[in-house]
């Protein structure tokens, strides 16, 4: 089991090296002057002296190798720089916005997994009736409405009077209020749902035709037992497998929610910052979804080896 | 297992054979005989017809203004509705499936083309050579795909690389092609893991071993033996990569990273039609829905293709 995770941590370091060098290849080929786009009009004011000196100061004027290795140090150290921009660290912007990303990617799980998970039991158990066509036939739809367009029908019939009904805020964080966390939820939930019922369904089928739900049905448990403590206790596996590897679809998604609802997490600060040549700002934040996106899975195979002894073997 | 003898190979190998006729056909029987399957492709021929033939289809000009029917509701007149600026909206569509198919499918021919070659050079030589493509796989799999996309975008944009500008002639701009090439360098991990898996089983497989030892070379393997038989899956894969590159082509318009006003884009509509969603929803909302059975066609097709290739599905 150590010699396992080991190994699975020992894969994640190359793995860092190139997400760092597309990320920072990506920032450095971002055109544009940081110090035009703050000073502005400002800029034809100042000497070549002045310009210099603050290209200087933010370190954008040396050699392409000179940058790279100086930032994967202050990386390595977790130290994220300053922002060009703003006059914070880029830890302390993430860390104002992380949180409210996680919170609503952590809504738009847990009704991910609230609609999907049943769907899918139920379709698989009811395997080819009507009702097994009709959810996965819904599970598609679901994965079929962008995003964004499902917020703005969602705030057009839930959160508008003149149009539907009233029922939750149209957009916006309400000081942490939970209530203004369900619609964003929702709309962010809806693709996740249908992936995970659509998993849900193939996997609880494929674990049905084992000789090991036959044994226990033969051996006279009663069908509900049998439901939940062989049958589904054994396909939730590929379910946990799938979620795990959702997260940067989550993510992304959660960029967009973010957008319509203007809810204040990482999505609403990167934009600006691409805007705004905002490099450590830009950095910081794309290192950061592959580091969750790493850790997630990495926390997802452990588990899938602590509940499944053979893949340690493999 | 026993070296082939060249008596075997002829035996063993796939060409002369009837058995890939005899598959074909049952696929075929497979794909037909599901009724949602051929659902899709009928959703799907229908919106490349309208793509190609956006010219004649459309009942107006997408473009033209027309002050007195500004922001109409749906009529006999205007089947859609109009925008704000009186421009009918089943025009615009008709036209925006142009750039929405041929987006999403340069796009996918861009990831399946890098997948398919990197999957099968990382299960074919394993090693090393293996280790290098996997971790680059799950680094691209870590990188969240709009947040990169959106920052390509914004270099490319910066950057005015004429580099394309062969292809404006034809009407395409510059961020067309960068959308193209963007979505195809984040769209292929996925292909070349389900390539590798594919190749490490076949491998093994006799006929493969023969080829290789009446001394065949490498890249003859991959291009007559491996490719052939293991394409299959990546078919699936890129049929519903095309429903995901339509989305997030339209994303992208959506957060005004798109294709550029006056070119009609799906997801360009919806941004736009946000504005007037509480007075004119359908300007909005057909966009929306044009987009959802777009992709509902293709995602029904994946996933006929992908019953009908499965045969432990065979009844």
């Amino acid at each position: 089991m150590i010699a396992y995770i080991i190994r699975r941590l020992i894969q994640v370091i190359p793995t860092v090296f190139i997400i760092y060098t597309i990320v920072f290849m990506l920032a450095y080929a971002m055109p544009g002057d940081p110090i035009k786009v703050v000073l502005g009009e400002e800029v034809n004011r100042l000497s070549q002296e002045q310009l210099d000196a603050m290209r200087a100061n933010l370190g954008i004027d040396r050699p392409f190798l000179e940058q790279y290795l100086d930032f994967l140090g202050d990386m390595l150290r977790f130290d994220l720089g300053r922002s060009f921009i703003q006059r914070e660290d880029v830890i302390d912007i993430i860390g104002y916005r992380l949180p409210r990303t996680l919170q609503l990617m952590l809504g738009g799980m847990t009704v991910a997994l609230i609609i999907g998970i049943p769907a899918g039991v139920v379709s698989a158990i009811k395997q080819y009736t009507w009702l097994d066509h009709a959810l996965m036939i819904f599970a598609l739809v679901g994965l079929s409405m962008p995003v964004f367009w499902q917020g703005l029908v969602a705030q057009l019939l839930l959160s508008s009077n003149t149009t539907g009904i009233a029922l939750f805020p149209v957009a916006g964080y309400g000081d942490g209020n939970p209530y203004y966390m369900i619609l964003p939820s929702l709309v962010l939930g809806t693709n996740l749902s249908a992936i995970i019922a659509r998993v849900a369904r193939s996997s609880m089928l494929e674990v049905a035709g084992q000789d090991y739900i036959n044994t226990a049905r033969a051996k006279g448990l009663k069908s509900r037992v049998v439901l939940i403590r062989h049958h589904l206790r054994n396909a939730i596996i590929p379910v946990l497998t799938v979620v795990g590897l959702q997260v940067a679809g989550l993510m992304t998604g959660a960029l967009v929610t973010e957008t319509i609802f203007n809810w204040p997490g990482l999505g609403r600060a990167i934009v600006p910052a691409i805007l705004q040549r905002d490099t450590p700002v830009i950095m910081g934040i794309l290192l950061l979804g592959a580091f969750v996106y790493l850790i997630v899975n990495l926390i997802t195979d452990i588990l899938y080896a602590v509940l499944d002894p053979r893949i340690r073997y493999a | 297992m026993s070296s082939p003898t060249s008596n075997q190979v002829a035996v063993l190998s796939p060409e002369g054979s009837r058995e890939p006729i005899r598959q074909r056909r049952r696929f075929i029987r497979a794909f037909v005989s599901n009724r949602v399957a051929v659902l899709g492709l009928i959703i799907v021929t229908i919106i490349i017809f309208a793509a190609v033939f956006a010219d004649v289809i459309a009942p107006y000009d997408p473009n033209k203004i027309s002050a007195m029917n500004r922001l109409t509701p749906p009529n006999s007149e205007f089947l859609l509705g109009t925008d704000e600026f009186g421009r009918d909206i089943l025009s615009r569509l008709i036209h925006g499936a142009r750039i929405s198919m041929l987006i999403a499918f340069i796009a996918q021919t861009v990831a399946i083309s890098i997948g398919i070659t990197l999957g099968m050079i990382s299960g074919w030589y394993g090693g090393i050579v293996d280790d290098i493509i996997m971790r680059l796989t799950d680094a691209v799999f870590a990188i969240p795909g709009l947040m990169f996309l959106i920052v390509w975008v914004a270099i490319i944009d910066q950057a005015q690389i004429g580099l394309f500008s062969s292809l404006e002639s034809i009407g395409l701009s510059t961020r067309h092609v960068s959308i193209f090439f963007a979505l195809g360098l984040i769209g292929w991990a996925g292909d070349a893991r389900m390539m590798r898996s594919q190749v490490l089983t076949i491998k093994e497989r006799e006929y493969v071993i023969a080829a290789r030892a009446t001394g065949a070379s490498n890249f003859r393997i991959m291009v007559r033996h491996l490719l052939p038989n293991a394409i299959a899956p990546s078919i699936v894969l890129a049929s519903l990569g095309v429903a995901g590159a339509i989305l997030s082509e339209s994303t992208l318009s959506f957060l005004g990273l798109g294709v550029e006003i006056p070119n009609p884009s799906w997801g360009t509509m919806i941004d736009q039609g946000r504005n007037f969603f509480t007075n004119a929803w359908w300007y909005a909302i057909f966009p929306g829905l044009t987009i959802m059975i777009t992709v509902l066609g293709f995602n029904f097709v994946g996933d006929g293709l992908r019953d009908a290739l499965d045969p432990r599905l065979l009844k």
